[in-house]
C-alpha cells in the first residue's frame, strides 16, 4: 500500500479545488459540487413544473408530460450529454462543454423528478381536495394551500435519491473532458502509475461522504416539525 | 449540415451492430449478476443477523453512493493489483474491460436490487415466514414457496425500473473502451464524421432497449397478479394485514 505516495498535499489540492489556484482553472470536488447543486437546483424546477403538467385534467398537457418523461428516462445520460454537446452548435450556439454537461443531467434528471412530484400530488387522499372545494377553495388555491405541503413531505424521500443520484452522475462530466473530481483522480492515478486501488478509493471515498451529506442533508428536512422549526420559524 | 443517413447501411452500420451485440451481452451477464448478488444480500440483510449486518451495510451504502463510472475505472485499473499475476496476465490476453465492466456494473446495480429485494420481503407479513417455519418449512423453503412468490409482486416494478437503469448504465464501459453502442458511435464520429446519424441510430436503439424491457415487465407484473382483485391489483388495501 502507498498510501503516502497518493496523499500528498498537491494530490489532496487537485482533488479538492483543482488548479483553482494554479492556473485558475477550477476543477476538482468543487466542480463536481457546482456541477451537481445546479443541476440539481434546475432539475427540481423543471421537474416540478412537469409534473404538475402531468398531473394536470389537460389531455394534451399530460400527453406531453408523459413523452418528455418515457423518451428522456429511456435514453443513457451519456447519450444525452453527447446530444447536448452536438447540437447546439449545430444552431449556431457556441456553448461550453460545463454547459453541456449541466444542461443533460439537468433534463435527465427531470424527467424522473417529473414523476416523483406526479406520485406525490397522486398521494394526497382525495377527500382533502374535497373538502378543500367544500371550504371554497379554487383549484389553484387547493394546489398551494393543500396539496404541494403535504406532497412536499411525501416526496421527500425518492427526491433524496434522485439527488444523490445526480451527485454520482456529475461524474459522466469527465468522458468529454471536464477537469471534475473523477479526471483529477484519473490523472493522479495514470501519473503514480503504480497505485491504482489507493488512488480510485480515495475517489470513491470522497464521492461517499459527499452522498451520504446530501442525503443527511435531506433527512434533516424529511420530518415536518424540523422543517418548519427551520424555514418557516413556527 | 446535410445528413446521409445511407452509411448507416454501410459499414458504420455494422459497427453499430457489432456494439449492439456486446451491449446486450455486457446487460446479460450484468443482469443476471446482479440479480443474484441482490437476491443474496437482500435475503441476509432482511434476516437481520447481527454479525453480516455491518458487512452487508457496508457493501449497500458503499456500492450505492458511489458514481459507478469510478467503480468501473477502479475494477478496471486495480484488476492488476489485486490479481494474481497469472490470473491478470491470462485475462489481459482476452481483454478484461468486459469483465471489469460486469463486475462493477453487477455490484453497482446489486446494492440498488438488495434494497429493492429488502423492502419486497418487509412487505409480506413477517408472520407469514414464522407460520411457514412453525410448519416445519427449512428456511430456504419457507422463502421459496412462501415469503418471496409474494415479494416478487410488490418488487417486481422497482426492479425492472433497476433493470432498465442497468442496461443505460452500460454504455458507461466506454471510459474502460468496452466495444459497445457508445463506444462505436465514438468511433463512426471519429473515423467518418457521421456523428449525428450514428448518435441518432444509437438513441434510437437505447430507445426500443429500454422500452422493450419496460414492456416486458408490465406484461410480467400482469402475469403475477391476475388472480388478484381489482383493487389489490392497483395496491389499494382492502383488508387491515394486522
Amino acid at each position: 500500500m502507498q498510501w503516502g505516495r497518493v496523499w500528498t498535499v498537491d494530490n489532496w489540492e487537485r482533488l479538492l479545488v483543482g488548479d483553482l489556484f494554479n492556473t485558475g482553472d477550477m476543477g476538482g470536488l468543487l466542480l463536481t459540487l457546482i456541477i451537481g447543486i445546479l443541476s440539481i437546483i434546475c432539475s427540481t424546477a423543471l421537474g416540478g413544473v412537469l409534473g404538475l403538467m402531468r398531473a394536470s385534467s389537460n389531455r394534451l398537457l399530460t400527453i406531453a408530460a408523459m413523452l418528455y418523461v418515457q423518451s428522456f428516462r429511456n435514453v443513457p445520460l451519456l447519450i444525452l450529454v453527447f446530444w447536448a454537446y452536438f447540437l447546439p452548435p449545430m444552431f449556431g450556439l457556441d456553448i461550453s462543454k460545463f454547459l453541456s454537461v449541466l444542461i443533460a443531467l439537468t433534463l435527465f434528471t427531470a424527467a424522473y423528478i417529473t414523476e416523483i412530484v406526479f406520485g406525490g400530488i397522486k398521494s394526497i387522499p382525495a377527500g382533502h381536495l374535497d373538502a378543500a372545494r367544500a371550504l371554497g377553495l379554487g383549484r389553484v388555491q387547493t394546489l398551494a394551500w393543500i396539496v404541494l405541503p403535504q406532497a412536499f413531505f411525501n416526496m421527500i424521500p425518492a427526491l433524496t435519491g434522485r439527488y444523490v443520484v445526480s451527485m454520482k452522475n456529475t461524474s459522466l462530466a469527465f468522458l468529454i473532458g471536464l477537469a471534475d473530481l473523477t479526471e483529477i483522480g484519473k490523472q493522479i492515478g495514470s501519473r503514480l502509475m503504480t497505485a491504482p486501488v489507493e488512488v480510485y478509493l480515495t475517489l470513491l471515498m470522497i464521492y461517499f461522504v459527499v452522498n451520504r451529506g446530501v442525503s443527511l442533508a435531506m433527512r434533516t428536512i424529511e420530518k415536518r416539525g424540523r422543517f418548519n422549526r427551520l424555514f418557516l420559524r413556527v | 449540415m446535410t445528413f446521409d443517413w445511407s452509411i448507416l447501411l454501410e459499414e458504420p452500420g455494422q459497427f453499430i451492430i457489432q456494439g449492439l451485440w456486446i451491449t446486450l451481452k455486457l446487460s446479460g451477464w450484468s443482469l443476471l449478476f446482479a440479480f443474484l448478488l441482490g437476491l443474496f444480500f437482500g435475503v441476509i440483510r432482511w434476516l437481520g443477523l447481527w454479525v453480516t449486518e455491518p458487512i452487508c451495510w457496508f457493501y449497500v451504502e458503499f456500492a450505492r453512493n458511489t458514481p459507478p463510472v469510478v467503480q468501473i475505472l477502479f475494477w478496471y485499473f486495480s484488476a492488476s493489483v489485486l490479481l494474481p499475476q497469472w490470473m491478470f496476465l491470462s485475462l489481459r490476453d482476452i481483454g478484461y474491460e468486459f469483465g471489469a465492466a460486469i463486475v462493477a456494473l453487477s455490484t453497482y446495480h446489486g446494492a440498488f436490487i438488495a434494497e429493492v429485494v429488502r423492502a419486497g420481503l418487509n412487505s409480506v407479513h413477517r408472520g407469514q415466514f414464522e407460520a411457514a417455519r412453525a410448519i416445519g418449512l427449512s428456511l430456504p423453503q419457507s422463502l421459496n414457496y412462501v415469503v418471496l412468490p409474494q415479494a416478487v409482486r410488490i418488487a417486481l416494478p422497482p426492479l425492472v425500473n433497476e433493470a432498465t437503469s442497468l442496461v443505460k448504465n452500460t454504455s458507461l464501459a466506454l471510459a474502460i473502451g468496452v466495444t459497445e453502442l457508445t463506444y462505436q458511435y465514438k468511433y463512426i464520429d471519429n473515423f467518418y464524421f457521421r456523428g449525428v446519424e450514428a448518435l441518432t441510430a444509437v438513441t434510437a436503439i437505447y430507445l426500443v432497449l429500454c422500452l422493450t424491457l419496460a414492456g416486458i415487465g408490465k406484461i410480467l407484473n400482469w402475469q403475477l397478479s391476475r388472480h388478484l382483485s381489482r383493487d389489490r391489483r392497483e395496491g389499494r388495501q382492502v383488508f387491515a394485514s394486522e
